[in-house]
């Protein structure tokens, strides 16, 4: 079965904007929400400056469904995080939990009122008929019903981020590692792979870096 | 048999009076969850890809998983 996910290259992400747009407007997303943003670290220091794309990243243990005090989250038998916007009571809750900052509010007045939860659906819609009208106008397009993949990975022009089923897009993450490698760029480095990053059943258990080398710790 | 209205009044009053004492609860229902229909089912809008039979799931999982490796540009590039 498939486990679909997102990976999102930093050595290719050019901060072109151009998920954001796509998601914005094949979604209809309203203005004020931004189902995806890019994230700039060290912006304008030359080398040393990293863009990464970033959504609801569809958590396999998903603090958002954790907090959800209607219980309005499910998963998907795809591993998509989804919710039911004709439950949710706008509370928030989800975006405290959410590390990602993914759960986004429509500020719909002066005084602070806010909509329902809207976010990253990984273009799977919501328990709506799949690709019915009334599916897009809560929660925007079910490609993923239309045979599809999410259109900010499928758009991205350096295929920085790329999304589909987590063995596939890893392993292809992976070859472009060892390229990298082969090519002289970033020689020794270890190709990473969803079974390399989690582990597999035989993976030992990750030794603790001691104290003493950490900067700052006492 | 005669019928004695003022009682009958009473009676009527009475139970007038003693309905207004109940109260309809005033807990709402539980929203429930409604199950949500597999990708793989397809959706009717026209807009669906061709090469693969909605309502199968084998051939939607293969048809998503050569558009997943779409993204690959080595595997384009050979």
């Amino acid at each position: 079965m498939a486990r679909m996910k997102f990976i999102c290259d930093t050595e290719r992400c050019i901060e072109c904007n151009g998920c954001v747009t796509a998601c914005k407007n094949d979604n209809e997303v309203p203005w004020g929400v931004n189902r995806r943003r890019v994230v700039t670290v060290n912006d304008g220091i030359i080398g040393q400056e990293k863009s990464v794309s970033v959504a609801c990243m569809h958590c396999s243990d998903a603090p958002c469904m954790a907090v959800c005090p209607v219980d309005c989250f499910y998963r998907t038998d795809e591993g998509v995080v989804l919710h039911d916007k004709d439950i949710c009571i706008g509370c928030g809750y989800c975006s405290f939990a959410c590390p990602f900052g993914a759960p986004q509010f429509l500020s719909k007045g002066a005084f602070g009122t806010r909509s329902k939860m809207d976010k990253c659906t990984f273009c799977s819609g919501g328990p709506e008929e799949n690709g019915s009208v009334a599916e897009f106008e809560k929660y925007g397009r079910n490609r993923l019903a239309e045979g599809k993949l999410p259109l900010c990975a499928e758009m991205c022009s350096t295929k920085a981020l790329i999304g589909g089923d987590s063995d596939i897009i890893s392993g292809i993450f992976n070859n472009r590692v060892a390229m990298r490698e082969k090519n002289g760029k970033y020689p020794g480095s270890k190709a990473f792979g969803w079974t390399t990053a989690y582990g597999g059943p035989d993976t030992p258990a990750p030794t603790p870096t001691p104290a003493a080398k950490i900067p700052g710790a006492k | 048999m005669k019928v004695n209205f003022k009682t009958l009044g009473l009676c009527f009053a009475a139970a007038a009076l003693l309905a207004a004492c109940s109260e309809p609860p005033e807990i709402a229902a539980k929203a429930a969850k409604r199950p949500d229909v597999a990708p793989y089912m397809g959706a009717n809008n026209g807009f669906m890809t061709k090469n693969w039979t909605p309502g199968n799931q084998a051939s939607w999982t293969e048809s998503t998983d050569k558009r997943t490796q779409g993204q690959n540009e080595y595997s384009r590039v050979k």
